[in-house]
């Protein structure tokens, strides 16, 4: 556990009141996940109970309490992406990274996982990684795709 | 004196105080209204949605829950019309689709004419996601051992991380408010155990009664009663007697205190 991180975020909020979300949005920044010892050093801290703190981390997709891959692919499966192909995007980046959706890979590069739209129809079929929209996307760009963000 | 608000429930004229809710003044009227959520000792919260009416009068003509909706002066409250044996006959089904042997679930349909239901999914899972139980330990004990998890269809009653409760103080109080017993509570030897759903919430050693010698309740459970109990000046609460034993003892009468959640301050 990371305690001298955890009070820097703390430190950021000048009440607990009414921040909790904010602070769980910096934690997940920060570990890219959740992790289970800190939201209880959280609960210590801020007096709020930990099923309430847990109830919320559950509740939301933004956060994850897992650990996540180094980036997050996002294939977007609305109506518009589905029609133009997405789901033939979807099991090429299955294959390739050899996860499922919600899953990361065992080297802990990328996080899969799916959305019902992004906005972005006149894209279709489009894939975000991180904060890039990849648009009119098809099977085979999907290798270079991710050797981008490979390290 | 409360302020009294004058309403019409099904064609009865009925003056209920303020801040009562519609299904509160029509059981005071004796009109059944079906309810499972709804608990005397709990804030309402209108999870089960089986207490719908229709209103119109005095707001705009619409279907409610009534558990949640406070008296308004002029309200005209319809509890069996058309409209609503429909609907109530419809969320009855769903409420089936997952629990289709709860016992309490399959009273209700039977009384409200539902035979089967067209949402059976396979599952069967006696919780109706009311919510009495998390209600309880968090409004009423303040030991927020309970929570909801995930959302939508998955959304469930669970511990945090959903493993043993180290918060649960093994009172009972989510067994005996669970209206299809779901949540359960068991007693054997000198253990209990709190279990729902293929998760066990808490397990607790019971301590003896000094009196009869009968198990009957977790050492947690005592000291947080103890600590929350109101105790006149020099009178110590009598310690480790059951309830049963405790009522053949000569004791002075309790003062009044409210019973709030003093667990965690900032909350
Ligand atoms: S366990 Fe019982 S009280 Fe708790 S939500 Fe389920 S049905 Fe309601
Ligand atoms: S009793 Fe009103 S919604 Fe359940």
């Amino acid at each position: 556990m990371d305690v001298a991180a955890m009070d820097a975020i703390l430190a950021k909020f000048p009440t607990i009141r009414g921040n909790l979300i904010g602070i769980l949005h910096e934690m997940q920044s920060h570990f890219n996940y959740l992790p289970e010892e800190d939201l209880r050093y959280l609960s210590k801290k801020t007096q709020i109970p930990i099923t309430q703190i847990y109830s919320i981390a559950n509740f939301y997709n933004r956060f994850s309490l897992k650990p996540k891959g180094k980036n997050t692919v996002c294939v977007c499966l609305g109506t518009a992406c589905h029609v133009k192909g997405a789901e033939r995007v979807m099991d090429e980046i299955k294959a390739q990274l050899k996860v499922d959706v919600g899953e990361s890979t065992d080297d802990m590069q990328f996080s899969l996982e799916e959305v019902r739209c992004i906005g972005a129809c006149s894209l279709a079929p489009a894939v975000v990684v991180n904060e890039e929209t990849y648009g009119q996307v098809a099977p085979k760009q999907i290798h270079g795709i991710l050797q981008k963000f490979k390290k | 004196m409360p302020t009294m608000i004058n309403l019409t429930i099904n064609g009865e004229k009925i003056a209920a105080p303020e801040g009562t809710s519609v299904l509160q003044a029509a059981r005071q009227a004796g009109i059944f209204i079906p309810t499972l959520c709804d608990y005397e000792a709990l804030e309402p919260e209108g999870t089960c949605r089986l207490c719908i009416v229709e209103l119109s009068g005095s707001i705009r003509p619409c279907i409610r829950v009534s558990c949640i909706q406070e008296v308004k002066e002029g309200l005209v409250v319809e509890t069996e019309t058309e409209r609503i044996i429909k609907n109530r006959r419809l969320i009855l089904e769903l409420l089936l689709g997952r629990s289709p042997y709860c016992r309490e679930l399959l009273d209700l349909a039977g009384k409200c004419g539902v035979m089967t239901s067209r949402f059976l999914t396979g599952e069967d899972d006696d919780c109706i996601r009311c919510g009495r139980c998390v209600r309880v330990c968090r409004d009423k004990i303040g030991a927020y051992a309970l929570c909801w998890v995930n959302r939508g269809y998955n959304r469930k009653v669970a511990t945090d991380f959903e493993r043993l409760s180290e918060y649960c103080i093994g009172c009972g109080s989510c067994a005996q408010v669970c209206p299809t017993g779901a949540i359960k509570m068991e007693d054997r030897g000198n253990q209990r155990r709190i279990y729902t759903w293929g998760q066990v919430v808490a397990r607790f050693e019971l301590e003896k009664c000094e009196k009869c010698g009968r198990y009957f309740a977790p050492r947690k459970y005592i000291d947080w009663m103890r600590r929350k109990a109101f105790k006149p000046k020099g009178i110590e609460l009598i310690d480790l007697i059951c309830p049963e034993c405790l009522r053949k003892t000569e004791r002075p009468a309790p003062a009044k205190v409210p019973f709030g959640n003093g667990a965690f301050p900032a909350w």
